[in-house]
């Protein structure tokens, strides 16, 4: 008969414990500068993101690319300097790796990590409490957005590199096209970006100077007859038409020079009339990490990180 | 007999309630807090004037009828097949049995690019529609086949519990009783079950209407072709986010309309013998 009694002693001594070891990890874990080291962590060199230890976590959409941690003991994911999450439009995201490698041989001891998605997809990210140290946008009316809302650190904000609108086909050419104007055939099947990506709106306003200069207003409305898909975000126009399931699909220059030889055809526009997209690139006032976000800024802007970026088919600002 | 407790048996009972009003509470709240927040984040005036957004209409026009089609569909054929897979042993029962749980498990991105692999006009099956120039991926078509793969699984499975669970009692007597195996199972078998049915379709309907990845996926994104509610909740919450919180709202209340019309009909009772 006693056995009933002791069972319920044991359990309510048990829970008082947990509950008294959940508020000793809690009190550990959210004070970030001191404890460089938290049991949840690996340290060595994973593939794959784990979750972030502070309250305000690091919302990432598409696959943030990570960087091998050399042989240091330090783990990547803390707050503590020399950390820095970037926040990078997605027309980056081959890039990314070669930018990492290159920023810690310039800083040693710093590490980045990127949050790739669509500038639009970004910006309500951070107006909605998402953490960043730095911010690569692709398009200055969300830049300015940004900048009115106060979220970036006064005289931080440059211009970082631009890009032009191209125009790509799959390799084997289905539809046999030879020119802009074979965009407006009838039965063409175009993806581009939506209007709130800033592909799409280059897109827009470089169709939009092309039926001014050189062909019709005809052959604006059938070029926008011919779109099949708004895509959320560059790469996904690039993938429609590299899977061939398009005929042909707006996008920035860099993903064109970037591909290996053979996923696409181009066909590009003429200077004049095509959209000049500059990204531009700020730290953020929330950072914890100001100096090394200034030190990745600086990265950025050096001889060096300007030549991956043209390496990759970006344009010097 | 009391067990015996450091607690009285009052105290015990008290804690106990507390318990269980915590544990109710927390789960109604965590369910119901989002929902509730999407109202007060914007105000009836907004509301009401982004509902004559033409985006919005093509976005709610668009997903009642694909997913409408996608669930008739499913009934239409569900139905007799889970009654016969129920009712016959054949050769690779266990495969297809596992089969059709598998959209359950797949992500949904996954599916979409499957069917794109598939039906696309590169695929395996789709080059040879397009020679008769029939075309699937980026049309309303897609929608359809796409919501059809990820939520037929919800339909499928409580028919084959359902037919697995009715009493064979009743099926048998109607067969002593010269009745053909098929106004069996439409006389017999299908009143019996259809409260459970109709649950089953109800969560395949909401299933179909959420449908986010498999569809931009393998239908792409154009508003008023492909542009269901999911997909222009997406696109909406970046660029507008008003029109976003708008049709959140809205698929909010088309699903609290879609069940509470089913929790009415499901009250009629099943004919028992």
């Amino acid at each position: 008969m006693k056995r009933p009694l002791k069972n319920q002693i044991i359990i309510i001594g048990i829970v008082c414990g947990l509950l008294l070891l959940t508020t000793f990890f809690a009190g550990c874990m959210s004070s970030p500068a001191t404890q460089p080291v938290t049991p949840a962590i690996s340290t060595t060199a994973v593939p794959a993101p784990t979750a972030l230890p502070t309250p305000q976590a690091v919302s990432t959409t598409k696959a943030p690319v990570v960087i091998a941690t050399t042989s240091t003991p330090a783990p990547v994911y803390t707050y503590s300097e020399g950390n820095v999450v970037a926040f990078t439009a997605a027309s980056l995201k081959g890039l990314t790796p070669k930018l990492a490698t290159d920023f810690e041989k310039m800083y040693p001891g710093h590490h980045v990590v990127f949050n790739l998605d669509g500038t639009q997809a970004l910006r309500t990210q951070v107006m909605n409490g998402a953490y960043a140290d730095v911010f690569i946008s692709a398009s200055n009316a969300y830049t300015t957005e940004l900048t009115n809302g106060g979220y970036f650190v006064d005289g931080t904000v440059k211009p970082l590199t631009s890009n032009y609108v191209i125009v790509i086909l799959p390799a084997n050419n289905p539809a046999n096209i030879k020119s802009l104007a074979d965009l407006a055939k009838p039965g063409i099947k175009i993806a581009m970006g939506d209007k709130s990506v800033p592909v799409g709106t280059a897109t827009i306003a470089a169709i939009g100077n092309l039926a001014k200069s050189t062909y019709n207003q005809d052959w604006n409305t059938s070029v926008m007859k011919n779109i099949v898909t708004y895509e959320t975000s560059e790469p996904g126009v690039a993938t429609k038409v590299a899977l061939g399931e398009v005929d042909a699909g707006f996008v920035y220059e860099s993903t064109y020079t970037a591909s290996p030889k053979g996923t696409y055809t181009a066909i590009t526009i003429p200077k004049v009339d095509n959209y000049l997209q500059t990204y531009t690139i700020g730290v953020m006032k929330q950072s914890t990490s100001k100096s090394a976000a200034s030190d990745f800024e600086n990265f950025m802007l050096s001889t060096i990180g300007q030549q991956d970026l043209k390496d990759y088919g970006f344009r010097p600002v | 007999m009391n067990t015996p407790s450091i607690f009285s048996e009052k105290i015990q009972r008290t804690i106990t309630c507390i318990g269980a009003a915590v544990l109710v509470a927390s789960v109604t709240l965590y369910l119901a807090f989002p929902v509730v927040a999407l109202f007060f984040r914007t105000t009836p005036e907004l509301f009401f004037t982004s509902l004559s957004n033409p985006d919005v209409i093509s976005a709610l026009f668009l997903s009642l009828f694909t997913s409408t089609v996608s669930l008739g569909v499913v009934i239409l054929v569900g139905t007799p097949f889970a009654y016969v897979h129920c009712r016959n042993d054949y050769p690779g029962k266990v495969i297809v049995d596992t089969l059709i749980d598998l959209p359950l498990v797949l992500p949904p991105a996954v599916a979409g690019l499957a069917l794109l692999v598939l039906w696309g006009r590169m695929g395996i099956l789709g080059h040879y529609l397009s020679l008769f120039g029939i075309s699937i991926a980026f049309t309303t078509l897609a929608v359809i086949m796409a919501q059809i793969f990820v939520a037929s699984p919800f339909y499928l499975r409580q028919a084959k519990s359902l037919f697995e669970q009715l009493d064979p009692v009743y099926e048998q007597t109607a067969r002593t009783l010269g009745a053909s195996p098929l106004r069996i199972f439409a006389l017999i078998t299908l009143p019996l079950t259809a409260n459970g049915l109709v649950s089953g379709a109800v969560m395949t309907f909401g299933r179909a209407l959420g449908e986010f990845g498999a569809t931009i996926m393998f239908a792409g994104n154009l508003p008023g072709v492909t542009q269901t509610m999911p997909l222009a909740v997406y696109v909406g919450m970046e660029g507008n986010f008003t029109v976003g919180l708008t049709i959140s709202i809205l698929l909010v209340i088309i699903s609290f309309a879609i069940m509470i019309a089913v929790r009415l009909l499901a009250c009629r009772e099943a004919p028992h013998a």
